[in-house]
């Protein structure tokens, strides 16, 4: 189980706040990070402008290379002609039904699992071969049975989405302190009061761990099931897109969804950090 | 964490679980053999287990899945190695030089977290449908993955670890040997691991978009003919190599590295 937790902590690491052991730090100093990773993007996207300059390409490279400022005119267009909307809500309904069923089925199945052992041992071997198994494998099978469109879609979103949160789940329940439980059940409280009262409310943080990292597999499920079965949708304009060589667009739907991705999960690591606020023991710094 | 307090109970739980476990896969399969009996079978539509075990034979004895085996291990290999070469130096300097860490973060947060499987298409477009295209799409969905993770390793690393040496006399190169490879070697592991897992997914995506051998390229060509016991026969042997990829790396991190279980 440490090593689920292993895996959370790694993936979040991307974002583990700067150092605040200087509290007397000047503008400049508590700016500096945030000037320099601006800087970083910038140059990037400047060297990736002046290629052309600089390189002679062949015609046939020539096709494959769009400079930045061609993907933002792009992308202008795409907002500025509306044309983009229909598309995305294509996707966005995928992206909403795949992962409210994922929450669905995920949150009470890892609040069970959490709560009784033989459950889990019960599950486990599915839920470690199909989480570890690339539900890509799926896709060909899903399109046989629910054929192309929104429900293959829905199903490859929520079978990526499902297994973050069921995991988290079940690692915050099962962290739950047992003083805690035993003070609320020296009380009286049954089950359901202990898993109301203590379980549910220090899982929290991890199951919106949980979340935000089914947000990122199921942005990732929508691109995939529209590159492969899907007649509509961002992902659908993306590969038609790249068939016919307009790489801008293809650039341009990868920052669309990339803003998305990075809007929701940001969202949620603020939930997080507002919602553990309260934890004594992450002030006492266990 | 449980199994502290009760030292009698830490032999018999793993393997009650373990017992457990087995079973209701055993069942599984069993259940879904005897479905069969009471709806009826339509093998356009599904396969019995049965029929998807005697397939895998069949396929393991005729060497046609070790034909598609080879083909997308060597793609799968070569992404994961390219990434390794690329991301953890690329990590180690982002973790070990504070500024150029600050410099790249966000850049390399934002290609993380944009789905780079779009790119898959340009790729399979510029470099072809053979091990090129294939083990690029593969280096693209795990570098960053050895990225973070050398640059949180190196982050790490414990400043007091670092002084002792220092204080003993010890040179730059004592520092890498004895502090800094030991606590950042953990990390890259547990990346492999994450990586092992975006690696099959990049080989799949490069396979499903354009090929005419590998696993991924079997799968939807057995899709396309309705031979649904072979499908299954392939998403099993794909499964089967997740699990053990993935579950092989984590045992290898309890064995190797005992030291960081209670981290």
């Amino acid at each position: 189980m440490t090593d689920q937790r292993l895996d959370l902590a790694l993936e979040g690491l991307a974002d583990t706040p700067a150092d605040e052991s200087a509290p007397a730090a000047s503008i400049w100093q508590r700016g500096e990070p945030f000037v320099l990773g601006l800087l970083g993007i910038l140059i990037v996207l400047l060297i990736w402008e002046a290629v052309p300059y600089v390189v002679t390409m062949k015609a046939g490279t020539k096709l494959f290379f769009t400079p930045p400022s061609q993907v933002a005119v792009t992308l202008w267009e795409l907002f500025a002609t509306g044309a983009i909307w229909a598309p995305l809500g294509v996707s966005a309904a995928g992206f909403a039904v795949g992962l409210a069923i994922a929450i669905v089925v995920g949150l009470p199945l890892g609040i069970l699992i959490g709560r009784s052992a033989t459950l889990n041992a019960l599950f486990d071997p599915f839920i470690t071969a199909f989480n570890a198994t690339p539900r890509l494998v799926f896709l060909p099978l899903v399109l046989l049975w629910f054929g192309l469109g929104l429900w293959s879609k829905v199903v490859i979103v929520a079978f990526g989405a499902v297994f973050p949160l069921l995991i988290n789940t079940h690692e915050g329940i099962r962290n739950a302190d047992r003083l805690l439980i035993n003070v609320v059940r020296s009380f009286g409280a049954g089950e359901w009061d202990v898993v109301r009262m203590v379980v549910v409310p220090n899982a929290l943080p991890y199951i919106l761990t949980g979340l935000r990292l089914a947000i990122g597999r199921a942005v990732l499920g929508v691109v995939v099931s529209e590159f492969f079965g899907s007649d509509q949708g961002l992902g659908v304009m993306m590969v038609q897109a790249a068939s016919q060589y307009k790489v801008n667009i293809v650039f341009a739907g990868m920052i669309v969804f990339m803003t998305l991705s990075l809007t929701m999960t940001s969202i949620l690591k603020l939930l997080e950090r507002r919602l553990s606020r309260w934890r004594p023991q992450r002030v006492a710094g266990e | 964490m449980t199994d502290a307090a009760a030292p009698r109970l830490g032999f018999a739980r793993p393997s009650r679980k373990l017992l457990i476990g087995s079973v209701a896969v055993v069942c599984f399969f069993i259940a879904w053999q005897a479905v069969f009996l009471f709806i009826p079978y339509n093998s356009l539509f599904i396969t019995k287990p049965s029929l998807m075990f005697a397939a895998l034979w069949r396929l393991t004895l005729s060497g046609q899945l070790f034909f598609d085996l080879g083909a997308s291990a060597a793609p799968f290999f070569y992404g994961l190695i390219a990434a390794v070469v690329v991301g953890v130096p690329l990590g180690i300097v982002m973790g070990w030089r504070v500024r150029v860490g600050q410099a790249l973060d966000p850049l390399m947060t934002a290609l993380y977290a944009s789905p780079l499987v779009a790119l898959a298409p340009l790729v399979v477009i510029f470099l072809g449908v053979g091990i090129g295209g294939k083990a690029f799409i593969v280096f693209l969905l795990t570098v960053f993955d050895f990225v973070f993770n050398a640059y949180a390793g190196v982050r790490s690393v414990d400043p007091l670890l670092l002084n002792v040496v220092r204080s003993f006399g010890g040179g730059e190169k004592d520092l890498y040997a004895k502090v800094i490879f030991p606590s950042v070697i953990p990390y890259i592991v547990a990346g492999g691991r994450i990586g092992v897992g975006r690696a099959l997914i990049g080989v799949l995506i490069g396979e499903f978009f354009a090929a005419s051998e590998g696993v991924g390229y079997g799968i939807v060509r057995f899709g396309n003919f309705f031979a649904l016991d072979s499908m299954f026969a392939y998403i099993l042997v794909v499964t089967v190599i997740a699990v053990v990829l993935t579950q092989g790396i984590r045992w290898a991190e309890r064995a190797g590295f005992p030291w960081r279980i209670g981290q």
